[in-house]
Protein backbone atom coordinates (compact mmCIF):
# COMPACT_ATOMS: atom_id res chain seq x y z
CA UNK A 1 0.00 0.00 0.00
CA UNK A 2 2.76 1.76 0.83
CA UNK A 3 4.49 1.18 -2.06
CA UNK A 4 2.02 2.93 -3.89
CA UNK A 5 1.75 5.75 -2.42
CA UNK A 6 4.65 6.33 -2.76
CA UNK A 7 4.29 5.79 -7.08
CA UNK A 8 1.35 7.91 -7.00
CA UNK A 9 3.04 10.89 -5.39
CA UNK A 10 5.89 10.77 -7.73
CA UNK A 11 3.59 10.50 -10.61
CA UNK A 12 1.87 13.82 -9.42
CA UNK A 13 5.28 15.37 -8.80
CA UNK A 14 6.53 14.37 -12.46
CA UNK A 15 3.13 15.91 -14.05
CA UNK A 16 3.28 19.04 -12.21
CA UNK A 17 6.64 19.65 -13.49
CA UNK A 18 5.31 18.71 -16.94
CA UNK A 19 3.03 21.23 -16.32
CA UNK A 20 4.78 24.42 -15.29
CA UNK A 21 7.60 24.10 -18.19
CA UNK A 22 6.19 24.98 -21.67
CA UNK A 23 8.03 24.52 -24.06
CA UNK A 24 8.35 24.17 -28.24
CA UNK A 25 10.03 22.80 -30.82
CA UNK A 26 9.04 25.14 -33.28
CA UNK A 27 9.79 28.84 -32.47
CA UNK A 28 11.15 31.10 -35.10
CA UNK A 29 13.76 33.62 -34.96
CA UNK A 30 14.16 35.96 -37.79
CA UNK A 31 17.67 37.56 -38.63
CA UNK A 32 17.60 40.91 -40.73
CA UNK A 33 21.21 41.92 -41.12
CA UNK A 34 20.69 43.89 -44.31
CA UNK A 35 21.63 47.13 -45.39
CA UNK A 36 20.98 50.18 -48.28
CA UNK A 37 23.14 48.34 -50.09
CA UNK A 38 22.75 44.69 -49.96
CA UNK A 39 19.49 42.95 -48.71
CA UNK A 40 20.35 39.24 -49.16
CA UNK A 41 21.55 38.94 -45.33
CA UNK A 42 18.30 38.11 -43.85
CA UNK A 43 16.79 34.53 -42.79
CA UNK A 44 14.78 32.76 -40.90
CA UNK A 45 15.11 29.55 -38.90
CA UNK A 46 11.46 27.88 -38.37
CA UNK A 47 13.14 25.26 -35.46
CA UNK A 48 14.54 26.60 -32.93
CA UNK A 49 13.74 24.75 -29.26
CA UNK A 50 11.73 27.00 -26.16
CA UNK A 51 11.25 26.24 -22.70
CA UNK A 52 9.66 28.64 -20.66
CA UNK A 53 9.22 27.70 -16.93
CA UNK A 54 5.96 29.51 -15.63
CA UNK A 55 6.86 28.84 -12.14
CA UNK A 56 10.50 30.06 -12.26
CA UNK A 57 10.55 32.13 -14.90
CA UNK A 58 13.39 30.74 -16.58
CA UNK A 59 12.98 31.45 -20.23
CA UNK A 60 15.49 29.12 -22.55
CA UNK A 61 16.42 28.60 -26.08
CA UNK A 62 18.23 26.30 -28.70
CA UNK A 63 18.89 27.10 -32.02
CA UNK A 64 20.97 25.01 -34.45
CA UNK A 65 22.79 27.40 -36.73
CA UNK A 66 22.40 25.35 -40.05
CA UNK A 67 19.03 25.56 -40.34
CA UNK A 68 18.59 29.45 -40.67
CA UNK A 69 17.02 29.58 -44.21
CA UNK A 70 18.99 32.19 -46.57
CA UNK A 71 17.26 32.87 -49.98
CA UNK A 72 20.69 33.55 -51.50
CA UNK A 73 22.63 30.02 -51.70
CA UNK A 74 26.27 31.99 -51.42
CA UNK A 75 24.87 33.97 -48.46
CA UNK A 76 23.89 30.68 -46.79
CA UNK A 77 27.36 29.48 -47.19
CA UNK A 78 28.63 32.45 -45.47
CA UNK A 79 26.83 32.51 -42.65
CA UNK A 80 27.74 29.30 -41.99
CA UNK A 81 31.37 29.35 -42.84
CA UNK A 82 34.56 29.99 -40.29
CA UNK A 83 34.76 33.98 -40.72
CA UNK A 84 31.18 34.27 -39.70
CA UNK A 85 29.16 31.97 -37.25
CA UNK A 86 31.33 28.95 -37.95
CA UNK A 87 28.95 25.88 -37.91
CA UNK A 88 31.03 23.21 -37.53
CA UNK A 89 32.77 24.48 -34.17
CA UNK A 90 29.65 26.33 -33.06
CA UNK A 91 26.67 24.35 -34.17
CA UNK A 92 24.15 26.30 -31.72
CA UNK A 93 22.86 29.85 -30.48
CA UNK A 94 21.54 29.40 -27.01
CA UNK A 95 20.00 31.91 -24.53
CA UNK A 96 19.18 31.15 -21.23
CA UNK A 97 17.53 34.06 -18.91
CA UNK A 98 14.79 35.23 -16.63
CA UNK A 99 11.37 36.83 -17.03
CA UNK A 100 12.62 40.42 -15.17
CA UNK A 101 9.22 40.84 -13.19
CA UNK A 102 7.26 37.90 -12.50
CA UNK A 103 4.70 39.96 -10.38
CA UNK A 104 3.73 41.03 -14.59
CA UNK A 105 2.89 37.96 -15.57
CA UNK A 106 -0.32 35.99 -14.87
CA UNK A 107 0.53 32.59 -16.59
CA UNK A 108 -2.57 31.47 -14.80
CA UNK A 109 -5.02 33.68 -16.51
CA UNK A 110 -5.35 34.98 -20.34
CA UNK A 111 -3.94 37.90 -21.24
CA UNK A 112 -1.50 39.90 -22.84
CA UNK A 113 1.59 41.30 -20.57
CA UNK A 114 4.87 43.29 -21.80
CA UNK A 115 7.98 41.72 -19.50
CA UNK A 116 11.57 42.24 -20.21
CA UNK A 117 13.44 38.97 -20.17
CA UNK A 118 17.38 39.18 -18.85
CA UNK A 119 20.13 36.53 -19.35
CA UNK A 120 23.09 35.18 -21.77
CA UNK A 121 23.22 35.05 -25.41
CA UNK A 122 25.59 32.80 -26.34
CA UNK A 123 26.57 33.43 -30.05
CA UNK A 124 29.77 31.62 -31.76
CA UNK A 125 30.86 30.24 -28.36
CA UNK A 126 31.01 33.98 -26.75
CA UNK A 127 28.28 34.90 -24.21
CA UNK A 128 26.87 38.19 -23.25
CA UNK A 129 24.48 39.90 -21.05
CA UNK A 130 21.32 40.90 -22.87
CA UNK A 131 18.18 42.50 -21.86
CA UNK A 132 15.11 42.42 -24.31
CA UNK A 133 11.23 43.54 -24.19
CA UNK A 134 9.05 41.09 -24.83
CA UNK A 135 5.53 40.13 -24.58
CA UNK A 136 3.56 37.12 -23.06
CA UNK A 137 -0.05 36.53 -24.30
CA UNK A 138 -1.47 33.38 -22.26
CA UNK A 139 -4.73 31.94 -23.95
CA UNK A 140 -6.21 28.64 -22.86
CA UNK A 141 -2.66 27.60 -21.16
CA UNK A 142 -0.90 28.49 -24.25
CA UNK A 143 2.35 31.11 -24.37
CA UNK A 144 2.67 33.27 -27.50
CA UNK A 145 5.79 34.93 -26.75
CA UNK A 146 7.56 37.47 -29.35
CA UNK A 147 10.56 40.47 -29.03
CA UNK A 148 12.75 42.00 -31.09
CA UNK A 149 15.94 43.28 -30.25
CA UNK A 150 19.41 43.62 -32.23
CA UNK A 151 22.86 43.09 -30.97
CA UNK A 152 26.02 44.05 -32.20
CA UNK A 153 27.78 41.56 -34.64
CA UNK A 154 31.43 42.99 -32.65
CA UNK A 155 30.38 41.40 -29.43
CA UNK A 156 30.24 37.92 -30.94
CA UNK A 157 33.47 38.19 -32.47
CA UNK A 158 31.80 38.52 -35.70
CA UNK A 159 33.72 41.16 -38.78
CA UNK A 160 34.94 40.64 -41.63
CA UNK A 161 35.02 42.99 -45.20
CA UNK A 162 31.77 42.77 -45.29
CA UNK A 163 30.55 44.03 -42.64
CA UNK A 164 33.24 46.79 -42.51
CA UNK A 165 32.19 47.44 -46.23
CA UNK A 166 28.37 48.05 -45.00
CA UNK A 167 27.03 45.68 -47.11
CA UNK A 168 26.06 43.67 -43.68
CA UNK A 169 24.28 45.68 -40.89
CA UNK A 170 26.83 45.68 -37.41
CA UNK A 171 23.67 45.78 -35.19
CA UNK A 172 21.30 42.75 -36.94
CA UNK A 173 17.76 43.24 -36.05
CA UNK A 174 16.47 40.02 -34.33
CA UNK A 175 12.99 39.18 -34.14
CA UNK A 176 11.63 35.79 -31.94
CA UNK A 177 7.97 34.54 -32.11
CA UNK A 178 6.79 31.36 -30.49
CA UNK A 179 3.85 29.08 -29.54
CA UNK A 180 4.63 27.12 -26.10
CA UNK A 181 2.56 24.18 -25.25
CA UNK B 1 52.16 59.30 -78.90
CA UNK B 2 53.60 56.69 -80.95
CA UNK B 3 50.94 54.20 -83.20
CA UNK B 4 52.09 51.05 -81.34
CA UNK B 5 51.77 52.99 -78.11
CA UNK B 6 48.29 54.22 -78.70
CA UNK B 7 47.40 50.50 -79.94
CA UNK B 8 48.62 48.67 -76.79
CA UNK B 9 46.46 51.59 -74.38
CA UNK B 10 43.24 50.61 -77.04
CA UNK B 11 43.96 46.45 -76.17
CA UNK B 12 44.22 47.14 -72.62
CA UNK B 13 41.08 49.48 -72.61
CA UNK B 14 38.89 46.66 -74.05
CA UNK B 15 40.69 44.29 -71.44
CA UNK B 16 39.76 45.81 -68.85
CA UNK B 17 36.27 46.71 -69.69
CA UNK B 18 35.91 43.19 -70.32
CA UNK B 19 36.83 42.36 -66.99
CA UNK B 20 34.76 44.68 -65.38
CA UNK B 21 31.94 43.27 -67.32
CA UNK B 22 32.85 39.78 -66.30
CA UNK B 23 32.62 40.71 -62.49
CA UNK B 24 29.54 42.28 -63.16
CA UNK B 25 28.14 39.29 -64.25
CA UNK B 26 28.94 37.30 -61.65
CA UNK B 27 28.30 39.63 -59.23
CA UNK B 28 25.04 40.13 -60.36
CA UNK B 29 24.35 35.99 -60.65
CA UNK B 30 25.32 35.75 -57.13
CA UNK B 31 23.51 38.54 -56.03
CA UNK B 32 20.28 37.59 -57.58
CA UNK B 33 20.41 33.73 -57.49
CA UNK B 34 18.08 31.55 -55.55
CA UNK B 35 17.35 28.67 -53.81
CA UNK B 36 15.32 26.29 -56.47
CA UNK B 37 11.92 24.89 -55.97
CA UNK B 38 13.12 21.53 -53.85
CA UNK B 39 10.58 19.87 -55.49
CA UNK B 40 12.51 20.42 -58.97
CA UNK B 41 15.45 18.82 -57.63
CA UNK B 42 16.95 15.51 -57.45
CA UNK B 43 17.41 13.70 -54.10
CA UNK B 44 20.09 12.44 -53.04
CA UNK B 45 18.81 9.79 -51.07
CA UNK B 46 15.08 8.53 -49.61
CA UNK B 47 14.59 7.02 -46.25
CA UNK B 48 11.96 5.98 -43.62
CA UNK B 49 11.65 8.12 -41.12
CA UNK B 50 12.39 5.56 -38.55
CA UNK B 51 15.26 3.99 -40.08
CA UNK B 52 16.75 7.79 -40.97
CA UNK B 53 16.44 8.68 -37.38
CA UNK B 54 18.36 5.38 -36.12
CA UNK B 55 20.96 5.99 -38.48
CA UNK B 56 21.79 9.78 -36.37
CA UNK B 57 21.04 7.99 -32.71
CA UNK B 58 23.41 5.22 -33.50
CA UNK B 59 26.69 7.23 -35.31
CA UNK B 60 25.43 11.04 -35.62
CA UNK B 61 29.04 12.42 -37.01
CA UNK B 62 28.73 9.73 -40.03
CA UNK B 63 25.22 10.61 -40.18
CA UNK B 64 25.51 14.66 -40.22
CA UNK B 65 28.86 13.62 -43.11
CA UNK B 66 26.26 11.70 -45.01
CA UNK B 67 22.94 13.83 -45.27
CA UNK B 68 24.22 17.53 -44.29
CA UNK B 69 23.53 19.91 -46.99
CA UNK B 70 21.51 16.96 -49.46
CA UNK B 71 17.98 16.92 -50.45
CA UNK B 72 16.79 14.05 -48.72
CA UNK B 73 13.22 11.95 -49.07
CA UNK B 74 11.46 11.02 -46.07
CA UNK B 75 8.84 8.94 -45.89
CA UNK B 76 6.34 8.56 -42.41
CA UNK B 77 3.82 8.57 -40.48
CA UNK B 78 3.06 12.25 -38.79
CA UNK B 79 3.61 12.06 -34.87
CA UNK B 80 2.63 15.87 -34.58
CA UNK B 81 2.28 19.46 -36.27
CA UNK B 82 3.63 22.47 -34.70
CA UNK B 83 2.44 25.81 -35.56
CA UNK B 84 5.60 27.98 -36.07
CA UNK B 85 5.02 31.58 -37.16
CA UNK B 86 2.25 32.32 -39.93
CA UNK B 87 3.58 28.18 -40.92
CA UNK B 88 3.39 24.94 -39.88
CA UNK B 89 6.35 22.42 -39.11
CA UNK B 90 5.96 18.60 -39.60
CA UNK B 91 7.25 15.85 -37.27
CA UNK B 92 8.20 12.65 -37.61
CA UNK B 93 8.95 10.88 -34.17
CA UNK B 94 10.28 8.04 -32.32
CA UNK B 95 7.77 6.85 -30.08
CA UNK B 96 10.72 5.03 -28.21
CA UNK B 97 13.41 6.98 -27.77
CA UNK B 98 11.46 10.22 -28.11
CA UNK B 99 14.08 11.31 -30.92
CA UNK B 100 12.31 13.58 -33.95
CA UNK B 101 12.73 14.88 -37.25
CA UNK B 102 11.47 18.68 -37.83
CA UNK B 103 10.25 19.68 -41.92
CA UNK B 104 10.22 23.68 -42.21
CA UNK B 105 8.40 24.35 -45.35
CA UNK B 106 9.47 26.63 -48.47
CA UNK B 107 7.35 29.38 -48.22
CA UNK B 108 4.96 27.96 -52.23
CA UNK B 109 4.91 24.72 -50.22
CA UNK B 110 3.29 25.62 -46.68
CA UNK B 111 -0.46 25.32 -48.20
CA UNK B 112 0.13 21.66 -48.75
CA UNK B 113 1.58 21.24 -45.28
CA UNK B 114 -0.86 22.72 -43.84
CA UNK B 115 -3.43 20.66 -45.67
CA UNK B 116 -1.74 17.08 -43.75
CA UNK B 117 -3.40 15.87 -40.49
CA UNK B 118 -1.23 13.64 -37.43
CA UNK B 119 -1.48 10.23 -38.37
CA UNK B 120 -1.56 10.98 -42.18
CA UNK B 121 1.71 8.48 -44.01
CA UNK B 122 3.42 11.28 -46.04
CA UNK B 123 6.81 11.78 -48.06
CA UNK B 124 8.90 14.97 -47.55
CA UNK B 125 11.35 16.10 -49.54
CA UNK B 126 13.86 18.90 -48.22
CA UNK B 127 17.69 19.94 -47.58
CA UNK B 128 18.26 18.06 -44.74
CA UNK B 129 21.09 20.68 -42.00
CA UNK B 130 21.81 17.98 -39.73
CA UNK B 131 21.18 16.17 -36.46
CA UNK B 132 22.74 17.16 -33.34
CA UNK B 133 21.29 16.31 -29.39
CA UNK B 134 19.19 19.30 -27.59
CA UNK B 135 20.50 19.69 -24.38
CA UNK B 136 17.13 21.28 -23.33
CA UNK B 137 14.86 17.98 -24.55
CA UNK B 138 17.60 15.66 -23.80
CA UNK B 139 16.71 14.14 -27.02
CA UNK B 140 18.11 13.92 -30.32
CA UNK B 141 16.39 15.80 -33.09
CA UNK B 142 17.28 16.09 -37.11
CA UNK B 143 16.22 19.49 -38.57
CA UNK B 144 15.32 20.21 -42.68
CA UNK B 145 14.48 23.48 -44.16
CA UNK B 146 12.86 24.28 -47.64
CA UNK B 147 10.80 21.29 -47.79
CA UNK B 148 7.94 20.39 -49.81
CA UNK B 149 5.79 17.63 -49.76
CA UNK B 150 7.17 15.27 -51.61
CA UNK B 151 4.33 14.63 -55.24
CA UNK B 152 6.87 12.90 -57.04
Amino acid sequence: MKKIQIILLLALVSFSLSAQKKTTTSASIFFDASTSIDALPKATNKTVIAVIDTKTGVVQFEAYVRNFAFSNPTMQEHFNGKKWMDADEFPKITFKGNISDMGAVDFASDGSYKTDVEGMLNVKGIEQQIKVPGTISVNNGILSISTDFSIALDDYGISGIPVQAGKVSKTPKIKVIAELR
Amino acid sequence: MPEKRKHVLKKLAIAIMIMIALGAGIYWYVATEKFADTNDREAAYTVSALDFIREFEENDNVANEKYMGKIVVVNGRVSEIEAADTTVNIKFINAVSGSYIIFAFQDQHVSDAKSINVGDSISVKGSCSGGTHSELLDTDFIMFKRCAINKN
